[in-house]
């Protein structure tokens, strides 16, 4: 079949020495990331973005591939041994993880998070193998018109698996998209809202608005909530699950990565879902549901394999259509940019050693993940008793280092500092900003292709209707803010979230 | 702090401050952004000009600000909570100062030379270490030194980027 050579191809790729040397560092940064709570994969890919210009492309996304799903795994640590979720994708692994690390089953706890997040690992680099070629060939039928239609969808789809409430859900894409327009327009090099200030001539740099909101304002958001870190004192104990363990878990494991899989494909940030959808799945279809929030082990089995899966099949928009899902893809976007390559369907062709690289890459770090995360527990529990006060100013002068060294200008990293106080203060308004960033990267694409569209058609917006799989496309977006409106589904929404 | 006037003189209540001034907000940016946009063309369907866009955002923008409002005066919502300033001045003043003296500034009378990361560095991490209720200044300074060396070897040595390290002392 077309799909194992193929595979053997993205092997090839993978497995040179340098290729895995950087997938072994990104799965190693990644997991440090995760584990400590208040630095988020955001932030750090776009701390790192300059550290990869040296690198090749393969090479370069590779890395920061790694990164983004090694955090997923990293955050799971970090919520089973201290109560605090890592990463957002974690919050539910906390409830009954970190249950059953105070009954002395921490190790259990995690070895089930890690075999369960490698299972699926596995499951969703297959799936993107198989998915990757017959989307690519989708794609390619694909006009302004789709692709304008399609970003739409994805942006509805954003707004309803946002956390909170969907008009400010609302209220954020469309700041984005707003922001987004702010530069140089591209067809007729007009400056717009740059208050003729030179270095806004080229927009908003995507890496210092990401940095500010998630870098920054995250950094003041953590120093006015006191956490109370929880550290579990007792002995981690044994790290392999049992057989008894093993079959309880083998079916959450199971659901999770098919709900999480399916979940990550959506666009607009579908994979964060998937951790709270496995949980009340487990919890609905349980013999004893009231196990659950006192240490059940499917309530860590589910989630976890669910959130992995989901940040891996994250990667088929980007790879196969050119839409970042979510803004750790849109800064892999920002990435692929750098080192002259275009995300979309003609990546597969042109870089058939990137594509498949990349895909064989992530099966090798999963297995990396298994291997470094389980032994290196301990050290990874000595960092958690590093105190906050010193670890944000660390976090800082990364985050100055790292915009700085971008363009080599002084002027970003005070830009950066404004956009930390614009991020703060959208905190204060219970605004959740990861939105913005998605309309933000979307924006300017959904410009070029709504311009082009119209073009095409003289004018009349009824292109978007007369094209089927545009109209189609619509249709799910339409259909899908309409449900997330109707009152009875709005209360569920909360139920998902809240539990 | 009271946001409506009408609450006193009608009974009319704010039901939730924090959506109140969320819609505030995107009012508030909306007409900033279309001041800023209001001498360019929008066009037409067949030729967008550059200001359609930018327009049609900000007035949804508005729109949508217009019904958060609303919407505080019916539904029950979070209070609009305190700033902690401390945090702000000191985080974001540490790396604004980080900007100012990495590669040096001159606004008028006042100059300063590039110092490098061997000054900003340490000025970043104390200074946004302030921030933190539980600082311990002894221990912050020591730990600034550290991680300006960390710093200086990953990146400028290990990863090669050009960063200007102390001019004034080393000439790079």
């Amino acid at each position: 079949m077309d799909m194992f050579s193929n595979l053997a191809l993205g092997f090839s790729v993978a497995f040179s020495l340098q290729n895995i040397a950087l997938c072994f560092v990104g799965c190693l940064v990644g997991t440090l990331i995760g584990v400590l709570p208040g630095v988020g994969p955001i932030a750090t890919i776009a701390m790192l973005l300059p550290i990869t210009f040296g690198l090749d492309p393969v090479g370069a996304l590779i890395m920061l591939a790694g990164i983004y799903y090694g955090a997923q795994y990293g955050g799971s640590t970090t919520a089973i041994l201290v109560n605090i979720p890592g990463e957002a994708t974690a919050v539910v692994t906390a409830l009954d993880g970190h249950e059953m690390a105070k009954q002395g089953r921490a190790g259990i706890a995690l070895g089930t998070a890690a075999l369960g997040s490698f299972f699926a690992g596995c499951v969703a680099t297959l799936i993107i193998a198989a998915l990757g070629a017959p989307l690519t060939k989708m794609a390619l039928l694909f006009g302004p018109a789709e692709y304008f239609s399609l970003m739409v969808m994805g942006l509805c789809f954003a707004v309803v698996l946002a956390r909170g409430s969907i008009l400010k859900a609302f209220c954020m894409i469309m700041l984005g998209l707003l922001l987004s327009t702010v530069g140089t327009d591209l067809e007729t090099g007009q400056e717009r809202m740059t208050f003729g200030f030179p270095p806004l001539a080229d927009g908003i740099d995507f890496a210092v608005l990401a940095m500010g909101v998630f870098g920054f304002a995250e950094v003041l958001r953590n120093l006015e909530n006191k956490e109370a870190r929880d550290v579990v004192r007792s002995k981690i104990g044994r790290l392999l699950p049992n057989w008894d363990d093993i079959k309880q878990s083998a079916m959450p494991v199971l659901r999770g990565t098919m709900i999480g899989g399916t979940l990550g494909i959506l666009p607009g940030n579908g994979a964060v879902l998937g951790p709270f959808a496995s949980y009340t799945v487990e919890k609905k279809i349980a013999k004893d549901p009231s196990r659950f929030g006192k240490g059940a082990i499917e309530g860590v089995a589910g989630p976890e394999s669910a959130n992995n899966a989901g940040a891996q099949t994250a990667f088929i928009p980007l790879l196969t259509l050119g839409i970042p899902p979510n803004a750790v893809m849109a800064l892999m976007v920002g990435a692929m940019t750098i080192h002259g390559i275009i995300p979309g369907p003609q990546v597969m062709t042109k870089n058939p050693d990137l594509f498949w690289g990349m895909i064989a890459s992530m099966w090798i770090g999963n297995l990396m993940l298994l291997i470094i995360n389980l032994p290196l527990v301990g050290l990874w529990v000595k960092l958690l008793q590093v105190p906050y006060r010193l670890m944000f100013p660390a976090i800082l002068i990364f985050c100055c280092i790292g915009i700085y060294s971008v363009n080599n200008q002084p002027m970003d990293v005070a830009f950066t500092a404004m956009f930390g106080l614009f991020g703060y203060l959208l905190i204060k308004l219970g605004f959740e900003p990861a939105p913005m960033l998605l309309g933000f990267v979307l924006g300017r694409l959904m410009e070029e292709k709504l311009r082009q569209a119209l073009i095409i058609s003289r004018g009349s917006f009824m292109t978007f209707l007369e094209r089927p799989i545009s109209a189609g496309l619509l249709l799910v977006a339409v259909i899908v803010l309409v449900i997330a409106l109707l009152p009875s589904m709005s209360k569920k929404r909360d139920e998902v979230f809240t539990e | 702090m009271s946001l409506n006037p009408a609450e006193r003189s009608r009974g009319m209540r704010i039901k939730s401050t924090q959506d109140f001034a969320a819609g505030l907000f995107m009012i508030a940016l909306a007409g900033l952004a279309f001041y800023l946009a209001r001498d360019l063309s929008a066009g037409t369907l067949r030729q967008i000009g550059p200001g359609m866009l930018p327009k049609s955002f900000a007035a949804i923008c508005g729109g949508l600000g217009l019904l958060l409002c609303l919407s505080s005066l019916r539904y029950e919502g979070e209070r609009l909570a305190g700033w902690s300033w401390r945090g702000v001045l000191f985080v974001l003043g540490g790396a604004v100062l980080f900007a100012l003296t990495i590669r040096g500034f001159e606004i008028g009378p006042l100059r300063v030379p590039p110092l490098g990361m061997a000054v900003s560095g340490p000025i970043v991490v104390i200074v946004a270490g302030l921030a933190a209720d539980d600082r311990n200044v002894k221990q912050l300074v020591i730990f600034a030194a550290a991680m300006t060396l960390f710093c200086a070897l990953l990146f400028k040595y290990a990863l090669g980027l050009p960063i200007p390290l102390a001019p004034w002392l080393l000439g790079i």
